[in-house]
């Protein structure tokens, strides 16, 4: 057990004043509808979100159905003047092959939230952004489109938007002339749900959770199997893992 | 001469009758906002401020309110609160007369009467949604 030093209780005591005035807001709430919702926290680097991936135990229509859930929900793949090469794929079916054995392994491939991520690094507007709690995402408002990010990411994760698009989710805004990924479904996430890949898969392929939580399924799975990350080599520390390849 | 007088008046009291209709030129509020407003509802009311204040404030003060929520939003991760695009959506679109709802910054619409007349040009639309969304 750590010792409470001074900062820890000052901050333990304000998180509790904090959550006293969320409950009053909420009994005011009830009584004047003209009292706002309340906001969230930002979030933190208390967390860490990760995505076990056991790659064993998906078919390759499990890994379709995480590709067509993945379009359903944030609105993607109806591009029609794009090129098949121009086309987004915020996730991808992808196979390799063990040249010696001709052993197959396919793999549903997506944005690997690193913790340091090249396409943070190359960025010349601050667009391409990592969150406190390990989400890679691009603040559209701040992209130019230039595509160093593309360029830099090892995983081919992200694409560009070449077309105008109209009609798109109401929480996954997307635009002509912008860069775009895989968002781990950051407005799910931080509702407290699941992305929409680990949500479509109902076997224990895909496991979505925080790591640095000791008690979370993630973490304590992988503690007892071997996992790897893909190009570990880079040194990226990569929040998406995957194991059985 | 008389006569030429009088065509001049005519015109010059055209001219002030156009410009003080311009100058309570109505913007076209959307359908909710307007059922809203029609039901005397205080929409926009800050608190320790009058109503009347608070829609001068959102006026002006909208593109600084939306800014700062959208980073905060996409950067630190805060849902919820007060501003939000979607709602300025949600409630500021028109109905066309099949029921179909009008993207909120095609012309003549709540975004653009504005916008147009004060000559800024935003670009919301090209990524966020232009209309509320569909009923699941």
């Amino acid at each position: 057990m750590k010792e409470l030093n001074r900062r820890d209780f000052i901050k333990s005591t304000t998180a509790t004043t904090a959550s006293v005035v969320t409950i009053a807001s909420g009994i005011s709430l009830t009584t004047f509808a003209a009292e706002p919702p309340k906001e969230s926290a930002p979030v933190t680097n208390e967390k860490r979100w990760g995505m076990l991936i056991d790659v064993n135990k998906l078919t390759e229509s499990n890994i379709e159905d995480m590709v067509n859930a993945c379009q359903e929900e944030n609105g993607w793949g109806n591009e029609v003047h794009s090129k098949a090469d121009q086309k987004p794929s915020w996730i991808k079916k992808v196979k390799v092959k063990d040249k010696a054995t001709g052993k197959i392994d396919t793999l549903p491939m997506m944005c690997q939230h690193c913790e340091q991520p090249p396409c943070v690094d190359v960025c010349p507007t601050n667009a391409s952004m990592k969150r406190e709690d390990g989400i890679v995402l691009v603040d559209r408002h701040l992209c130019i489109g230039c595509r160093y990010c593309m360029m830099a990411c090892p995983y081919g994760s992200r694409s560009f938007v070449h077309e105008d698009l109209n009609n798109q989710k109401t929480h996954m805004p997307r635009g002509k002339g912008t860069v775009e990924a895989c968002t781990l479904c950051v407005h799910r996430v931080d509702k407290g749900g699941v992305p929409a890949c680990a949500e479509a898969v109902d076997s224990e392929g895909v496991i979505f959770g925080d790591l640095y939580d000791a008690n979370s399924k993630i973490n304590q799975t992988l503690k007892k199997i071997q996992s790897t990350q893909i190009r570990a080599d880079l040194n990226l520390n990569t929040g998406v893992r995957y194991s059985g390849i | 001469m008389k006569r030429l007088l009088t065509i001049f008046l005519a015109a010059m009291s055209i001219g002030i009758s156009a410009q003080i209709h311009a100058d309570h030129h109505i913007p076209n509020l959307g359908e909710k906002a307007t059922e809203f407003k029609d039901e005397d509802k205080e929409a926009h009311k800050r608190p320790n401020m009058s109503h009347a204040d608070s829609l001068i404030m959102q006026r002006k003060m909208h593109p600084e309110l939306l800014l700062h929520k959208r980073d905060r939003t996409l950067r630190q991760g805060v849902r919820g609160g007060r501003a939000s695009l979607e709602k300025c959506v949600d409630c500021h679109t028109s109905v066309d007369k099949d029921g179909e709802h009008i993207p909120v910054n095609a012309p003549e619409q709540f975004c653009s009467t504005c916008h147009q007349k004060v000559g800024t040009s935003i670009d919301c639309f090209s990524c966020h949604r232009t209309t509320p969304a569909e009923e699941m």
